[in-house]
């Protein structure tokens, strides 16, 4: 997401921006400077001040009305980020970035049919609009409608091709339809732009492991667990894989294996409960 | 110059900037072999005296010498966005970014250019890895299987069948012996044989024989099949005799009574592998909405089921209609889908019990579970 990219941020030196208008555009710029630097450091509460004066000012400013909402809303202010967005729709209702923040904004507040007519209305004005393709497939998503889904993400994925969220909820839906290939290949596309996607990993195990490679699969989660020890997934994955072959071998009468294995799963989830059950009743024979 | 620090004193110099950029395009042969630096200076230069087009070229002869400065790619945005070629300033500004992420002027180029649409730049055709050219095919093969409308209705096409309890954890037993985890894996079964009968809607057995798993597992079942819906089938008991009839559960964030929620207190205490989270004042989490609004219209869509089921049941079989409950289950809340759970009957009276050993009630148990994915 481009957004999210944005929203963090630090300083450095402040160049000129030109402006046709004079004297108050200049006054304008340099409190839109002076705020965006505020922001970017993390002082939200001065760089508020700027844009509000600088909206005074100018008050039809779309820059800093988008500003202003992205701030209430890291404020938690959502409903007066909300009366931003919505002010420079009236402004300009091309500006998609308002119109973006709108639907997120739905999305917080659980409403999803609002939230999705404002990602349509983007894409209607800006057909190369990632982001709002991302939400739309996100949203399809959701609804466990993977061939929409697919569609939309295609769109943000070609808009975009930088985002690993685009490539890993694309991965998603492509696995729900069972086209392994696709969702392999935008695993491993999300994992090329960040490594440490820990979700992509698990995903790929699972591919592995639905088509009986399970060492490939155990292999996998193991790379997320060096990632992240504490990965809920990754630990209930593993000790699934394990208590199967576990059971596998329980079921070729090979109780050593079986053992073994078992021994595994208490090493990754200390408290299974089938593990220990089974391994006090075999382990003496 | 390569050192950054020395760069930056020197980009507060602007003046001075623009006089040795203008000093080096009126007498380039005065100097020996040019630098990446030299050229991004001349751009400067160009583009204070509004030559973008100049500016582009010199900005991209110090690009070609020097692909990590970000300066110059700042100053090309510039150049670019002089020109009016957003899309292009658009990508010089965000190499200037992620070149050096503290380049506030290029961030905020980006924020001001991006807030309406940027027309889109042409992409370069390479060749195909040999996965791609598979996934190509996989998926024109699958557009042609697949037709997909546009609505936004919960679809499901898989689901996840768990029969409740197994091997050392017998469940409930009735007066007569009857043992709840047999009951339960041979409905599961049965409903698996229905659906593939009808064969609109696949489906997957959390187990198949008679076996522990714990619950943490069967989740990880409905998540490895990448569920739709995920149903847990159980049947019920109680110390009075007399209690029967159906219920169903589901997950949400407020338990609808106080039973519930002692149920689930009882589940959640196993678990405590997730922190709680913590909320960062001052940054807005874009995934963080995405995931709780997901949650969130799982445990609906959970609760949405649990209703028709429960309807299903009050028409469909002589049990008495218990109702509808919800409670915050640990181990539902990070299930990837709806998720319910259906007790039917009660093992523990003895009516329920005898009805709950023939195969013409089960299967009429089946109908009615069926009828509800409808
Ligand atoms: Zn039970």
């Amino acid at each position: 997401m481009i957004l999210r990219f944005l929203a963090t941020v630090t300083l450095i030196p402040l160049l000129c921006f030109a402006s046709p208008k004079f004297a108050k555009a200049l006054d304008v710029n340099d409190l839109i400077f002076r705020g965006a630097d505020y922001h970017y450091k993390g002082d939200l509460d001065h760089a508020i001040k700027q844009f509000r004066e600088a909206v005074r000012i100018e008050p039809e400013n779309e820059y800093a009305h988008n500003q202003l909402g992205i701030l209430y809303a890291k404020k938690g202010r959502f409903k007066e980020a909300f009366l931003e967005f919505q002010k420079v729709v009236e402004i300009d209702h091309q500006n998609t970035y308002a119109l973006l923040w709108l639907g997120i904004l739905y999305l917080r507040e659980n409403d999803l049919k609002r939230a999705f007519d404002k990602f349509q209305e983007i894409v209607r004005i800006d057909p190369n609009n990632a982001d709002a393709y991302y939400f739309l497939g996100t949203i399809y998503n959701f609804r466990h409608n993977p061939a929409k889904a697919i569609e939309y993400l295609k769109k943000a994925r070609d808009a975009d091709s930088d985002e690993p969220d685009t490539h890993y909820r694309l991965a998603r839906a492509f696995h729900n339809l069972d086209m392994t290939s696709n969702a392999l290949l935008e695993y491993q596309k999300t994992l090329e732009l960040k490594p440490n996607y820990t979700k992509a990993i698990n995903g790929i195990g699972w591919i592995y492991y639905n088509q009986g490679r399970i060492d490939m699969a155990i292999k996998e989660w193991k790379k997320t667990l060096a990632i992240n020890p504490r990965d809920r997934d990754a630990i209930f994955n593993l000790t699934k894989a394990y208590n199967d072959l576990a059971w596998k071998a329980l079921r070729e009468k090979d109780i050593k294996r079986a053992v073994f294995y078992w021994k595994e799963t208490l090493a990754i989830n200390p408290k299974n409960k089938a593990a220990l059950y089974y391994l006090k009743r075999y382990k003496s024979r | 110059m390569k050192n950054s620090t020395d760069r930056r004193l020197f980009l507060n110099w602007i003046g001075w900037g623009i006089l040795a950029g203008s000093a080096l395009s009126f007498f380039p042969s005065l100097v020996w072999a040019k630098t990446a630096f030299d050229y991004a200076l001349e751009g400067q230069g160009l583009i204070a005296s509004k030559e973008y087009r100049k500016a582009c070229k010199a900005l991209q002869k110090a690009i070609h010498l020097d692909p990590t400065s970000d300066w110059a790619y700042g100053l090309l945005g510039r150049a670019y966005y002089g020109l009016g070629e957003k899309a292009k300033a658009v990508e010089a500004f965000r190499k200037a970014v992620r070149l050096n992420p503290a380049d506030t002027y290029s961030r905020m180029m980006i924020e001001i250019i991006t807030q309406k649409p940027v027309p889109r730049l042409e992409k370069k055709e390479r060749p195909l890895a040999p996965l791609e050219q598979e996934a190509k095919a996989e998926e024109e093969a699958m557009l042609n299987r697949v037709r997909s409308t546009g609505s936004l209705t919960y679809q499901v096409n898989r689901i996840v069948i768990d029969a409740g309890h197994g091997g050392f954890d017998p469940g409930a037993v009735g007066p007569t012996g009857l043992k709840e985890k047999d009951v339960t894996l041979d409905l599961a079964w049965r409903l698996q044989r229905r659906l593939s009968d009808i064969g609109k809607i696949k489906s997957f057995l959390t187990r198949t024989q008679d076996y522990y798993i714990p619950l943490s597992d069967r989740t990880v079942i409905a998540n490895q099949h990448q569920a739709d819906l995920f149903i847990s089938i159980h049947i019920n008991a109680n110390n009075n005799p007399k209690a029967h009839g159906s219920e169903t559960y589901y997950c949400s964030e407020k338990a609808s009574s106080k039973e519930a929620a002692r149920v689930a207190a009882f589940e959640n205490s196993v678990l405590k592998y997730d922190k709680p989270f913590k909320k960062k004042l001052g940054y807005i989490d874009i995934e963080e909405i995405l995931f709780r609004f997901e949650q969130r219209m799982y445990w609906n869509e959970s609760g949405r089921f649990a209703r028709t089921f429960q309807k299903r049941f009050r028409t469909a079989l002589p049990l008495k209609d218990r109702g509808v409950h919800s409670a915050n289950f640990f181990v539902l809340r990070r299930a990837k889908m709806p998720s319910i759970l259906l007790e039917i009957g009660f093992i523990s009276n003895s009516d329920d019990e005898a009805r709950l050993k023939r195969g013409k009630f089960r299967e009429k148990i089946v109908d009615a579970v069926v009828k509800g994915l409808s």
